[in-house]
């Protein structure tokens, strides 16, 4: 295993879903000889590609789970972590993201630059990830290479310029012209392993020359001795090219753009060479921890293999092996057997393992130093827990996790269901923060919360084909709430003979909003007209009452209820008679208290491309929203809402179709307000049809 | 009561603008003042006046962020709030903020015609209809004065009453109007129908008004900012 830092490129690959990026993988692996035979990933072998494990993902296509894994390419170790494409599995990519130094953006160059691309993009820039572009599929039908390069320009803002262009497009896609060097490359043999060099085709001749100046012209600024050279017409050394691109790179001022098809075995080893090239080493990166020993104050890791131990945990995974906790070292050195404290909680833990991930298989390794990227085994910690050795006490900057935005009921289907559903929740919680779930306990189901409708899906599905949990989901429901908006009267007697003992209880008052807090029982009784031993009967009753609101079935909050009178029979009274009382005394007293339902408001935010806002406002428009503001930042728009709960259910799917996929949405509770009439009304009959039917 | 009381107890009635704006339509207002006195302040108070009269109100913010742009409302309402001490005062807020609705723009990317697609969006749609207007950032310096009329022909276009802007003084330039108004906005004061000017003054702040064409107020009279709220007083 190499040592030399500048050996090491810790990368990820994220694009748009379908962008080819799990076949693109598939053949680094095989370059690279980590695998010696290529899977497609929806191949008719039926052995899927290698990095999709999850049957699942074989299955739709689509990566959901990042996988890590390791190869080596021309001397330099190479960790890569396979991201979904999926906008409901962000977290994923921004935890890959988190921990890597750089990034290869996957397009398809029919497809072009799409929402994911952009919201990846934008992850990018958040976490500083210098990044190169491929732009795949140049095999398909409307393949168009210089366009999607334009618009890595315009719509993603990034200074990218192609170092490559393809020789014939399409089913003519043959090749590839490497403008650094000026040379025609052709990729032979059964899988295209056998890379032959050539002159450039004449016809492409004159193209390859000016989209080489181009390219010159672009990286020029960033290398004095390049501009000199250029200025003095004088021979190009390509290495002064490459180490241009490398300095416009690592600053993130320029993004170089390869092509190819991987499907097709064009053009991947020259990425990888540009991989190598251009994407930075960890000593490149400067990466920042909080010293938790001086009030958090930040400094930089120095990535140093003889410093102290700072390693962070940025995904879990509950496999077969058990627990297996990937790690990013970032200065220091982990011996197999070393012992090493988790910083959150202060426990010391033991590496009793230390594996090279290479997708579902493992790879044991005896050490891994600063730079890496392995897995431990059987480490109890939490996702973003900071591992240090004992002389040094810091964590690693807390990562940006994304609140859930939409939820679900779930029922199990039997007992046995039952038990199983808690251990895969209790599994999927801990791999995943977005995913969250609790027991609601107002209609007493499982409610799971996630991403987007895809997210939870996929997490229904696992429960199954994983865990044997056969679950009944439930069309998502809305809490509803019920509460009185005026002060009224009550005075209600129970009065029961039935033969032996009867029941008797009188009980007066009054009931009136109250402003904080869900329930208040106020015992304003004076000269005993309710013995004392029957007053917490009454406050029973009045609680029992709260339980379901007479408008809609919805549990009652902000009430208090005052107790000032009332009566009682020395023989028939009891505890059940008074609260039989209460309840009788609620119901009279709750209907002319003008009983109101509230429900949920959510605090939306819709982020698309501007040329979509008319769209994403008649939408928040059409779901009983109130629109606050609109924010242009660039070619994107960020339209902030309040709309109802019960109003979102499905919006993830509608706003993807009103917005060709480009837009996406969070939201989080705001607060209960009132329903209108109409939707009142509405409730109102239906709660009296299910009561009706019941 | 809370909502009334605050109507009618606001500073601005001085300005006599409601009376101006119901029968003439279409009017501008100018808020000048150098960079850091607190014109955005003095905007949001004419716009949630607005909102208490019942009109919708579109605050345009350009250069600011969306969630700064709020926490200018949030701020000034919470002062109001504690100089109110009325009990519905929450509720009347939570009334009249139907009535609002923040665009924010990048310096780069606002134009008036950009503004007016936007508008259209919101009015087609039926999803809002505002009838004034804040403009909150607006470069003077490169806005001429067929850029403004443009304004005005814009506000008939879409039935706005009053279109409120701010516009930042530098003290190294000298330039004024006859009536005082000072550059970048001396040569299109024309344009306006009320003109406001904050400045410092011993320890309070002066809010000037300039210019104002309605015959409730004489030019020259003077409201006061309490320096460490930025609500408007009575001078």
């Amino acid at each position: 295993m190499s040592v030399d830092l500048s050996n090491v490129r810790n990368i990820g690959i994220s694009a748009h879903i379908d962008s080819g990026k799990t076949t693109l993988t598939e053949r680094i692996l095989f370059y690279t000889d980590r695998i010696h035979a290529i899977h497609d990933v929806r191949g008719k072998d039926g052995v899927g590609a290698k990095m999709d494990s999850m049957e699942l993902e074989r299955e739709r296509g689509i990566t959901i789970q990042s996988a890590a894994t390791f190869c080596n390419w021309k001397g330099k170790d190479i960790n890569i972590i396979d991201t979904p494409g999926h906008v409901d599995f962000t977290i994923e990519v921004e935890r890959a993201l988190r921990v890597l130094d750089g990034a290869v953006l996957v397009l398809c160059s029919v497809g072009g630059v799409q929402s994911q691309s952009i919201t990846v993009n934008r992850q990018m820039t958040r976490y500083k990830v210098p990044r190169i572009a491929f732009i795949n599929k140049c095999d398909r039908t409307g393949a168009n290479p210089e366009r999607v390069t334009a618009q890595l320009r315009e719509k993603l803002g990034l200074n990218a310029h192609m170092v490559q262009m393809p020789i014939g497009l399409e089913n003519d896609l043959v090749g590839v012209v490497d403008l650094v060097t000026m040379k025609a490359l052709y990729f032979e043999g059964d899988n295209g392993e056998i890379i032959r060099e050539d002159e450039i085709p004449a016809a492409l001749q004159e193209r390859a020359q000016e989209k080489r100046e181009e390219l010159l012209e672009a990286v020029s600024m960033f290398s004095d001795e390049l501009m000199e050279v250029m200025l003095e017409e004088g021979e190009i050394n390509p290495d002064l090219i490459r180490d241009a691109i490398r300095k416009g790179t690592l600053a993130l001022e320029f993004s170089p753009v390869f092509v190819g098809s991987a499907y097709k075995n064009k053009g991947v080893q020259p990425m990888l060479d540009g991989v190598n090239a251009y994407l930075p080493c960890p000593n490149d990166v400067e990466n920042m921890a909080l010293d938790l020993s001086n009030e958090e104050k930040e400094f930089a890791v120095t990535n140093n293999p003889d410093d102290p131990l700072i390693m962070l945990a940025f995904k879990l995974e509950d496999g077969r092996y058990g627990q297996l906790t990937y790690v990013r070292t970032y200065q220091g050195t982990v011996t197999k057997g070393d012992s090493v404290f988790n910083s959150r909680t202060g426990k010391k833990v033991k590496i009793g393992r230390l594996c090279r991930m290479h997708s579902d298989e493992m790879e044991d390794i005896d050490f891994c130093g600063s730079g890496d990227i392995v897995a431990l085994f059987g480490v109890d910690c939490a996702s973003g827990d900071t591992f240090c050795s004992g002389d040094i006490s810091c964590s690693m900057s807390s990562m940006h996790i994304p609140e859930p935005v939409i939820s679900l009921a779930i029922v199990p289907v039997d007992n046995k269901a039952q038990i199983n559903m808690s251990k895969a929740l209790n599994r999927f919680t801990k791999e995943d923060p977005t995913f969250k779930t609790f027991v609601d306990h107002e209609t007493n189901e499982t409610i799971i919360s996630g991403m987007g409708e895809l997210h939870l899906e996929v997490y229904v599905e696992r429960m199954k084909r994983e865990y044997n949990a056969e679950v009944q989901v439930g069309a998502p429901q809305v809490a509803y709430r019920e509460t009185i908006t005026a002060r009224a009267e009550f005075n209600y007697t129970h009065k029961k003979q039935t033969g032996g003992s009867g029941q008797f209880g009188r009980v007066a008052g009054y009931m009136e909003p109250l402003e904080e807090g869900e329930y208040e029982f106020v015992d304003s009784i004076v000269g005993g007209s309710i013995p004392r031993e029957f007053i917490s009967s009454c406050d029973k009753g009045f609680q029992k009452s709260l339980v379901k609101g007479s408008l809609c079935g919805s549990g009652v909050t902000g009430v208090r209820c005052v107790i000032n009178d009332g009566a009682y029979h020395a023989v028939d009274s009891s505890d059940v008679a008074f609260q039989l009382a209460a309840i009788g005394a609620f119901k009279e007293g709750y209907m002319k208290a003008k009983p109101v339902i509230m429900e949920p408001i959510m605090k939306v935010s819709v982020e698309g491309p501007t040329e979509f806002q008319g769209s994403i406002m008649g939408s928040i428009n059409q779901r009983r929203g109130m629109i606050i503001g609109t924010m242009e930042e660039g070619n994107y728009t960020v339209v902030e809402a309040d709309v109802p709960l019960s109003e979102m259910f499905g919006y993830s799917t509608t706003l993807r179709s009103l917005t060709q996929g480009k837009a996406e949405f969070t939201m989080e509770f705001s607060a209960f307000k009132q329903v209108p009439k109409l939707v009142n009304d509405e409730l109102i009959k239906k709660y009296q049809s299910e009561k009706k039917n019941a | 009561m809370g909502k009334k009381n605050l109507v009618m107890n606001n500073p601005l009635r001085i300005l006599g603008l409601e009376k101006k704006v119901k029968e003439d339509g279409a009017s501008m207002g100018l808020v000048m003042s150098r960079a850091g006195l607190g014109k955005t302040a003095i905007l949001v108070q004419i716009a949630l006046d607005s909102m208490l009269w019942g009109d919708k109100v579109l605050h345009v913010s350009i250069g600011e962020g969306f969630d700064k742009t709020r926490a200018w409302y949030d701020d000034i309402l919470r002062l109001m709030a504690v100089e109110e001490k009325n009990e519905s005062f929450q509720t009347t807020v939570d009334g009249i903020m139907s009535n609002r609705m923040i665009m924010t723009f990048k310096e780069s990317s606002f134009s008036q015609a950009k503004l007016e697609e936007r508008l259209d969006d919101l009015v087609q749609q039926q999803i809002y209809k505002p009838v004034c207007l804040i403009i909150d950032g607006y470069d003077f310096q490169a806005g001429t004065h067929a850029a403004l009329e443009e304004f005005k022909e814009f506000m008939v276009r879409h039935g706005l009453k009053m279109i409120w802007f701010s516009a930042t003084t530098h003290r190294e330039d000298k330039r004024e109007s006859s009536i005082g108004v000072p550059a970048p906005c001396h040569d299109i004061d024309d344009l306006f129908d009320v003109v406001m000017m904050i400045a410092p003054k011993d320890e309070a702040i002066d809010l000037k008004i300039l210019k104002c064409v309605s015959d409730t107020v004489d030019t020259g009279t003077s409201l006061t900012l309490n320096p460490s709220t930025m609500l408007i007083q009575k001078a």
